[in-house]
């Protein structure tokens, strides 16, 4: 999806090796005044996979993906992107290494039309350095097209959108600039069922195409129905990280409560191959 | 007549706007009823020009404030203390007039910097700063010239201030209005194009040809008007006076910053939501320093041009000048809460303000009344402001 969309101002990127790992977070901490909301936590995502992040509100995920995404410095840790070290200091140097976010809060601005808001940030320029409002608005119409058919009134003010033509807007930001990392925080919580199977739509089509995909959510069912895998964090520690399919809800729903883990299973601290590729490695 | 609604109901029109704009059309006719014909003569409305253009000038850059969530408390003080230092410099140290300038617009910088950096990097409200600005520089404005007028006397510099000799006759006149009726045209026929090019649903061509006619109406009736005076004495008519002309440089300059550059569109989305424009990748802080650069040129301006009209730079250069500027853009529809404003707005809130004091003034009232109603206009305002974005769904 991302190469038909490939858009002039957005890089182009071929589909990344499924093998390789895209993101590795090593030992990361985070501290607010004196309290640790990431402690020493480690992570990877693979190419085409959805690793689902879990766990109370104050758990320490959004604090984790944040800093991923360039919105709060790293006390310590590294973040290893396609094996070379990353220096991720703002949103601007997250954007160049291709990570996305989709925001719980989506992140718009209320006051600009959804094109200003596609753009906000990464904005086309003419030679004169100027706005180039008409490319943007045709190459806009077209990314929002792809979502959702029936959103025309992109020269109206966001806040006068319906919930789901937010979303569109915010998920639109992900594509339209190829994102390999996309970080979704709650991307379904203020949606109606009919958007939120858009979504679940997307996700599948992002991964197609070699996208990974941290996934915060709340919602069981999303998260069993789209991920890989799924880390379970409490209180800013990781309690593990696990393939989806080897567990079951309530074991998931121990991690979060109680933080143990579940007797018997193993953790996955890499996805499993498939059988295809485990073949072509014996 | 449903395809003409709703053809107007798809185009773009800021009704609000076009509100404004006929709130200040009754207020011209009503002053001109009561004064018997006054208020509309070549020499009144030559003068409301003329005396709003300092006021004008502040508020364009005053709205990118408000916008960006802060506020300016010091703009009348700040230009105080550029003007008597320009002046200063020029009556008692010699300077010449643009070295002078230039000396100004260095001060005005670092006062920005000062301000813009407690603002904008410690984080300290800006209604804080600057209301410690309002007090300060009112007190460096006496210090630069321990209190004394600086007389001006080049007179290249007092013709920036209007009066006299500050208008650039018929001729220049007419040739700058039809350049500015040909830019007009040829800046909507090429959005015509550019939308259609890229497959952009237009307006209908009757509608494109209304919202052309209308500035060209106004530009022309305005270069008349300015044309029509001619003071008794003189050879020659006045034509566009200089303040005036400067005011409508900054306008369509600001105005270019906002709809066509990027620091236009980052000031808009870090006052529609701070937090975003942060995740986005704004550099929410260079972009906040660059508007108080933009904002000690705008003051170097008007404190020129201030200064120029008076013939002088005293120590009370300003006074006051925050709350009509701060009351312009109000009036002008930009809302204090931030993200949202216009600079057209800023231009009709001044013009509507000088219109009600300056008829007032021709009827008589007396400055104690012009002061209630003034302030209770502004009240009036911001009433409006609140039921039309409720109306709108804008606030709850």
């Amino acid at each position: 999806m991302s190469a038909t969309l490939s858009p002039a101002g957005a890089p182009t990127r071929g589909k990344p090796d499924p093998s390789r790992c895209l993101v590795e977070l090593r030992n990361i901490r985070k501290a607010f005044g004196g309290i640790h909301a990431v402690d020493d936590v480690s992570l990877n995502l693979y190419p085409g996979e959805v690793v689902a992040l879990l766990g109370h509100n104050g758990a320490g995920k959004s604090t984790l993906m944040k800093m991923l995404a360039g919105a709060y410095p790293i006390d310590s840790g590294e973040v290893i992107i396609d094996g070379k070290q990353a220096q991720v200091r703002a949103p601007a140097d997250a954007q160049r290494l291709g990570i996305e976010s989709i925001y719980q809060t989506l992140a718009l601005a209320d006051n600009l039309d959804a094109v200003a808001n596609l753009f906000l940030g990464r904005e086309l320029l003419t030679r004169w350095r100027t706005l180039d409002d008409h490319r943007m608005d045709a190459e806009a119409r077209k990314v929002f097209q792809r979502l959702n058919k029936n959103f025309t009134n992109v020269q109206t003010p966001v806040r006068r959108l319906s919930g789901g033509q937010r979303q569109v807007v915010a998920i639109s930001r992900a594509i339209y600039f190829n994102a390999r990392i996309l970080i979704m925080d709650e991307p379904t919580a203020a949606l109606g069922p009919e958007e939120t199977a858009m979504v679940g739509n997307l996700i599948r089509q992002l991964k197609n195409d070699g996208v990974g995909i941290f996934l915060i959510s709340h919602d069981m069912y999303d998260v069993f129905a789209l991920s890989d895998r799924l880390a379970v964090m409490k209180n800013g520690q990781m309690v593990g990280t696990y393939q989806t399919r080897d567990v079951t809800e309530d074991e998931v729903l121990g991690m979060i409560i109680a933080g143990k883990q579940p007797a018997g299973k193993t953790e996955a601290p890499r996805p499993a191959l498939s059988g295809a590729q485990t073949m072509a490695r014996a | 007549m449903n395809q003409i609604i709703q053809s107007l109901r798809r185009a773009s029109i800021d009704w609000r706007m076009v509100l404004m704009a006929t709130v200040l059309v009754v207020i011209a006719i009503t002053f001109n009823a009561m004064s018997n014909g006054i208020f509309l003569s070549p020499e009144n409305l030559y003068n409301v020009a003329q005396q709003t253009a300092v006021v004008g000038i502040l508020a364009t850059v005053m709205v990118l404030i408000i916008v960006a969530r802060n506020i300016d408390l010091s703009v009348g003080s700040v230009l105080g203390f550029i003007g008597v230092l320009i002046a200063t410099l020029m009556y008692s140290y010699n300077w010449s007039w643009s070295t002078a300038a230039l000396a100004g617009l260095a001060a005005a910088i670092a006062v920005a910097m000062y301000q813009g950096y407690l603002t904008a990097v410690i984080g300290v409200p800006s209604f804080v700063v600057t209301l410690g600005g309002l007090m300060s520089f009112r007190g460096a404005a006496f210090l630069v010239a321990d209190g004394r007028t600086q007389p001006i006397t080049n007179e290249f510099f007092l013709r920036l201030g209007g009066g006299y000799e500050g208008a650039i006759g018929t001729t220049a006149s007419w040739v700058l209005g039809a350049l500015m009726c040909a830019a007009l045209v040829a800046w909507k026929a090429s959005q015509r194009r550019a939308r259609q090019a890229y497959g952009v649903p237009t307006n209908a061509l009757w509608l494109d040809c209304l919202m052309t006619a209308v500035p060209l109406v106004i530009v022309i009736s305005f270069v008349a008007a300015m044309n029509a005076y001619h003071i008794p004495n003189k050879a020659a008519p006045q034509g566009i006076p200089i303040p005036v002309l400067i005011w409508i440089a900054v306008a369509l300059f600001v105005s270019f910053l906002v709809h066509r550059t990027r620091f236009g569109r980052y000031v808009f989305a870090m006052g529609g939501n701070p937090d975003a424009a942060a995740l986005v990748g704004i550099p929410v802080r260079r972009v906040m320093l660059l508007l108080f650069c933009l904002l000690a040129l705008l003051t170097t301006i008007a404190a020129i041009v201030s200064i120029a009209r008076l013939n002088a730079g005293t120590n009370s250069l300003g006074t006051n000048m925050e709350l009509l500027v701060i009351a312009a853009t109000v009036i002008g529809g930009t809302a204090l809460a931030g993200g949202s404003g216009s600079i057209l707005g800023s231009v009709l809130g001044a013009l509507i303000m000088q219109s009600i004091d300056s008829g007032m003034l021709l009827l008589d009232v007396p400055i104690g009344w012009r002061y209630v109603i003034i302030g209770q206009v502004l009240i009036a305002a911001v009433v409006f402001d609140v039921v039309y974005r409720k109306w709108t769904g804008e606030m709850q």
